[in-house]
């Protein structure tokens, strides 16, 4: 009963990360102050698809290390990344600029995946840093002493950061897992703030939050909690086998990542429709490169690489009967959001105590 | 109206900028997903550059920060790191900045940047406590161009919140009415009645046990009434499992009024005037699933020889009425059948 998959446009999917890391349209100005993410998700899809060496050089790979540690900027709360040279007069170093929550993750991950050796990461002031954008309320701000948005996304991040590091001393952990809870809806769902309505996005960063903390005094999910978030997610799948982002609205590629890598660390990966969910980001894909929110839309690395990540978690679960062209992954992790390798690597060339095996 | 006509005059080419040196953004020869910048923006930025550098805080710089924000409203650096200190440094008066904000939020809706500036203008010792009133209908009015928008939910809740004044709430309940009348699937008005009616929105002297008892039911009443006029809307069901489950109420207090929802539509249905159990209405499409589903869990908390009754249920849902979640289903008869 099972019909083959379509084809997954591996080639396009790679012209269209390579041309996005070429250049980037005017149109998309907006994405000026957060450049640093679309660089992650084009080396990310790189990294899905298993392409990284065959299609970049070694200067390549280099001089695009060398340009994410340009932005590596040392300020008066610590060190991290910035998302570009949007504000910068020159190469300095040290200037006033503050690095940025989000983007550092996304730095530190893209290095990971260029497979860098960290030799040039400032531990101490990165620790100072995330430590210095924790509120006092247990939520993290993207910039120092409250700067920029409060949000899900920036304590993700953090807890990120500090996972890599293998070293949680600098932040108030308890604090911020009394936070996320504030999140929780009747619905089973994380909003954004504390208040807000439950989306699928917020979910998987507070679900990924819970389970990358070092273990606390009590269970981070009681087993009634567990059962309510996977019955909410569960039901995000549309018929079509899409997710959606919240109930009632429209099914999009980017929550069939969130709401897919939710389950799977929930352990719930199993109760989903996985063929139907993969023919829905199969149908999403633009025949000459990217993949789209939804069939008709226009394609975006952001939704590219969610979709292949969100592929990466299911294609391993599909039927036996079922076959398409491929829609073959290495094995992904869903709590970092890179592929397994990546993160075997980043978790060991990050750590401030060098315990460095051969990954 | 401030905004720039086009073609705009470069910042470049205008005398009263004459004092000031541009400064260019600084990028190595092989720039990592570079953006191809307009000369307009590019010209704009350059002198934003420049008055960071020079610290220079003036009319001229808000606007300045004002049309590199109409060209890239998330630029998080014009916002936050130099409008809003600015504003500050200035006193500028926050009834106009309020009145920009109104238009830009209006066009850039879906922007962090336009929210979070703009929350940090109505923390802004000037901005009064009587600014919260208007900003709730100033809320309103947004929501009725995009009434899902999470960034305005967002706003309203936050507000609400902060600053927790009985009459700001006073008039949430009727809101969320108006809302739910446009469109009794908005998810986002129905969790926006659980916010008001059982977290945030809980008023001093409402601790009482009677008067929430009398609240819970007016919700499980109110919900119900949605159900029969639209039953597959699964916003509502959730609302009606939340109310139950934040109360500590069995599933089994509403099992009367589920069950005619779990079966087809009979021949020859006439309308019932029932406030308790609302009956489906006419033309109502049955069975509903959520309404089995909801059974199914009743069946499964009572346990013993009921569980058979949600097995049942569990695999018309998998094998028919909800093929999309069959795998979820074999699961919980999987469980069911272990206790």
């Amino acid at each position: 009963m099972d019909d083959p998959l379509p084809p997954l446009f591996r080639d396009a999917h790679i012209l269209h990360a390579k041309q996005a890391l070429a250049r980037l349209p005017g149109c998309l100005v907006e994405v000026d102050a957060s450049r640093m993410l679309i660089i992650f998700y084009c080396v990310g899809i790189f990294d899905l698809l298993g392409v990284l060496e065959q299609q970049t050089n070694e200067m390549d790979r280099k001089s695009w290390q060398n340009w994410i540690w340009e932005q590596h900027t040392v300020g008066e709360y610590g060190t991290g990344f910035k998302p570009g040279p949007f504000m910068s007069r020159t190469l300095s170093h040290w200037d006033q600029e503050s690095p940025h929550l989000i983007m550092t993750y996304g730095a530190l991950m893209s290095l990971a995946i260029l497979r860098d050796d960290f030799s040039r990461l400032n531990r101490a002031g990165l620790q100072h840093f995330v430590g210095s954008c924790q509120n006092h309320n247990g939520s993290f701000s993207s910039m120092p002493n409250g700067g920029g948005e409060s949000d899900l996304r920036n304590l993700y991040c953090a807890f990120c950061i500090c996972a890599l590091l293998g070293d949680w001393s600098s932040i108030d952990v308890e604090r911020a897992i009394a936070f996320v809870a504030l999140c929780r809806t009747y619905e089973g769902g994380y909003g954004q703030l504390p208040g807000c309505e439950a989306q699928g996005g917020t979910t998987y960063l507070a679900i990924a939050a819970l389970h990358l903390a070092p273990p606390g005094p009590r269970p981070r999910l009681t087993p009634a909690d567990r059962a309510r978030s996977e019955h909410w997610l569960v039901h995000n799948q549309d018929a079509s086998g899409g997710f959606r982002g919240r109930t009632g609205k429209a099914p999009d590629t980017c929550y069939c990542f969130w709401g897919g890598a939710a389950l799977q660390i929930l352990g719930a990966q199993d109760k989903i429709d996985a063929y139907a969910f993969t023919q829905f980001i199969a149908g999403s894909q633009f025949p000459f490169g990217g993949i789209s929110k939804a069939a008709g839309q226009l394609p975006d690395p952001y939704h590219t690489y969610l979709s292949l990540a969100a592929a990466s978690l299911y294609t391993p679960r599909l039927p036996s009967s079922v076959k398409g062209y491929g829609w073959e992954f290495a094995p992904f992790d869903p709590l970092l959001n890179a592929r397994e390798e990546t993160v075997r690597w980043a978790r060991s060339f990050i750590p401030a105590q060098r315990g460095r095996q051969m990954v | 109206m401030t905004a720039p006509a086009a073609p705009p005059t470069l910042y470049s080419v205008r005398p009263e900028w004459a004092d000031v040196t541009p400064v260019v953004q600084y990028e190595k020869a092989n720039p990592l997903a570079p953006i191809v910048y307009t000369e307009e923006y590019k010209d704009a930025t350059d002198y934003l550059r420049a008055v960071v550098k020079s610290g220079e805080k003036s009319e001229r710089v808000l606007k300045l920060t004002e049309h590199v924000i109409r060209l890239n409203p998330a630029h998080y650096s014009a916002w936050w790191q130099y409008r809003y200190e600015t504003v500050v440094a200035l006193s500028w008066p926050l009834d106009v900045e309020m009145t920009l904000m109104d238009e830009l939020a209006d066009k850039y809706l879906k922007t962090y940047q336009v929210w979070h500036h703009r929350r940090l203008i109505l923390l802004l010792p000037g901005a009064g406590a009587g600014r919260a009133a208007q900003e709730l209908t100033y809320i309103a009015n947004m929501l009725q161009t995009d009434e899902k928008n999470y960034h305005t939910w967002a706003h309203r809740q936050w507000l609400l919140a902060f600053h927790n004044d009985d009459a700001l709430w006073a008039g949430e309940l009727d809101f969320v009415d108006t809302m739910l009348n446009r469109d009794l699937r908005n998810n986002s008005a129905w969790h926006h009645r659980f916010f008001v009616v059982f977290q945030s929105g809980v008023r001093a002297g409402e601790e009482d046990r009677q008067r929430i008892i009398h609240r819970e039911l007016m919700c499980v009443c109110h919900v119900k009434q949605h159900i029969s006029l639209a039953p597959n809307n699964a916003s509502a069901w959730n609302y009606l499992r939340g109310v139950l489950e934040f109360n500590k109420l069995p599933l089994s207090n509403v099992a009367t009024f589920v069950k005619p929802y779990t079966v087809p539509l009979p021949d020859g249905a006439k309308d019932v005037v029932d406030l308790e159990n609302p009956p489906p209405g006419q033309g109502a499409e049955l069975p509903c699933v959520a309404a089995i589903e909801f059974l199914a869990d009743v069946y499964e908390e009572e346990g013993g020889e009921s569980t058979h009754m949600a097995v049942e249920l569990w695999k018309s849902l998998g094998d028919e009425h909800d093929t999309i979640r069959k795998k979820y289903w074999e699961y919980r008869i999987l469980q069911a059948r272990s206790v």
